[in-house]
């Protein structure tokens, strides 16, 4: 006997045909969808041995798992962001059953319809920069007067302060990469900078924004950040996503 | 506790050369932050030119001895310098990172 779940993953306006024939969420579920006063919920039915709230807390921990069950999730999210304006729900977002999906639609019905509305014709671009601070900074100081440790404690203060100053510049030139993107996004957010571990580079993290931009203005963005590189940090662009910063409703499962 | 056991990998092994390691790695950390700690207040008080040159000089000394020293007991316990440090989380890494 195993019980099940309804796994949601975005919400949409109604469209007359959504077309998702064949559609495969996580753990290779079918996709479907429920519709509730005027909005359409994607969700799927998925086993509670998975994804039940205490066997999700040990599958979280289980990377291969998360990866899979991650990609499985963005590929409906992406798939269903091709036919409408979609606000995301985070990863993971498990209810009873069909009838408690129904209820978040009824009870938070205006704030998707707003949230839609401000995303629609929009996609989301990630902007990283990154500095490297391991890059050797200037050469020795003149030969001071004074003894080994006396060079030794110089060379010291040179490198800190060489170091220190090649994070200010990087910093505020990420500073104005930022207001420059976000000048021509409509909305922008700036997630928490991610450390080495997690973004899989050695250099450090100065920015993590991401922007809502008009498609009629990729272009544009797209053209800025190109302009913008070569300038003391390393800009790396992703994208276009699905509005993920711009749609957060905190909605949260009941499994 | 009949549930069968799922793979964990993030979950830590507990072995003892692994500890020993670890343990040796978590004090060689605190030794060169305190060390770093030190130089920096070497080089404030250099720069605020409240010591003589003499103090400077012997300071500059033991400071480079005690890098001389790191370096030689990381290379007897089989660790590079990048590996002294620990992540604080939110509050990044305990030492700025070369």
């Amino acid at each position: 006997m195993t019980d099940t779940g309804t796994y949601l993953y975005a919400v949409t306006e109604e469209t007359p045909s959504p077309g998702l024939e064949g559609l495969h969420g996580v753990a290779d579920t079918e996709v479907r969808t429920i519709p509730c006063e005027g909005l359409v919920a994607y969700v799927s039915t998925v086993p509670l041995d998975q994804f039940g709230a205490e066997p999700l807390r040990r599958s979280m921990e289980d990377l291969d798992w998360l990866s899979e069950t991650a990609g499985a999730h963005h590929h409906v999210v992406e798939e269903v962001a091709d036919r409408a304006p979609v606000a995301p729900v985070r990863l993971v977002t498990v209810y009873r059953g069909d009838e408690q999906v129904k209820d978040l639609l009824r009870a938070r019905h205006d704030d998707f319809v707003d949230v839609l509305s401000s995303v629609a014709g929009r996609r989301e671009w990630g902007v990283k920069a990154y500095v490297d601070l391991s890059a050797p900074g200037p050469a020795q100081t003149a030969p001071s007067l004074g003894g080994p440790g006396t060079a030794y404690l110089k060379r010291r203060q040179a490198g800190l302060r060489s170091r220190e100053e090649a994070w200010r510049q990087a910093a505020s030139e990420a500073e104005r990469l930022h207001e420059t993107l976000s000048s021509i996004a409509v909305a922008s957010h700036r997630h928490r900078a991610q450390d080495p571990e997690l973004s899989g580079r050695k250099e450090a993290m100065l920015l993590n924004g991401a922007y809502l931009v008009e498609r009629s203005r990729d272009d544009e963005f797209l053209k800025t950040v190109d302009d913008l590189r070569d300038r003391g940090v390393e800009i790396e662009l992703t994208g276009p996503w699905a509005p993920y910063s711009f749609t957060d409703l905190e909605v949260r499962g009941d499994g | 506790m009949s549930e069968p056991v799922r793979t964990a990998r993030m979950r830590i092994q507990a072995d003892s050369e692994a500890m020993e390691r670890d343990l040796s790695r978590l004090v060689l950390t605190l030794v060169e932050l305190v060390r770093q700690l030190v130089e920096r207040q070497a080089i404030r008080r250099m720069e605020q030119t409240d010591l003589t040159d003499e103090q400077i000089e012997v300071l500059g000394l033991t400071l480079m001895r005690l890098e001389e020293a790191m370096t030689e007991v990381c290379e007897r316990f089989g660790l590079s310098p990048s590996e002294l440090n620990l992540d604080l989380g939110p509050l990044g890494t305990l030492l700025p990172q070369e």
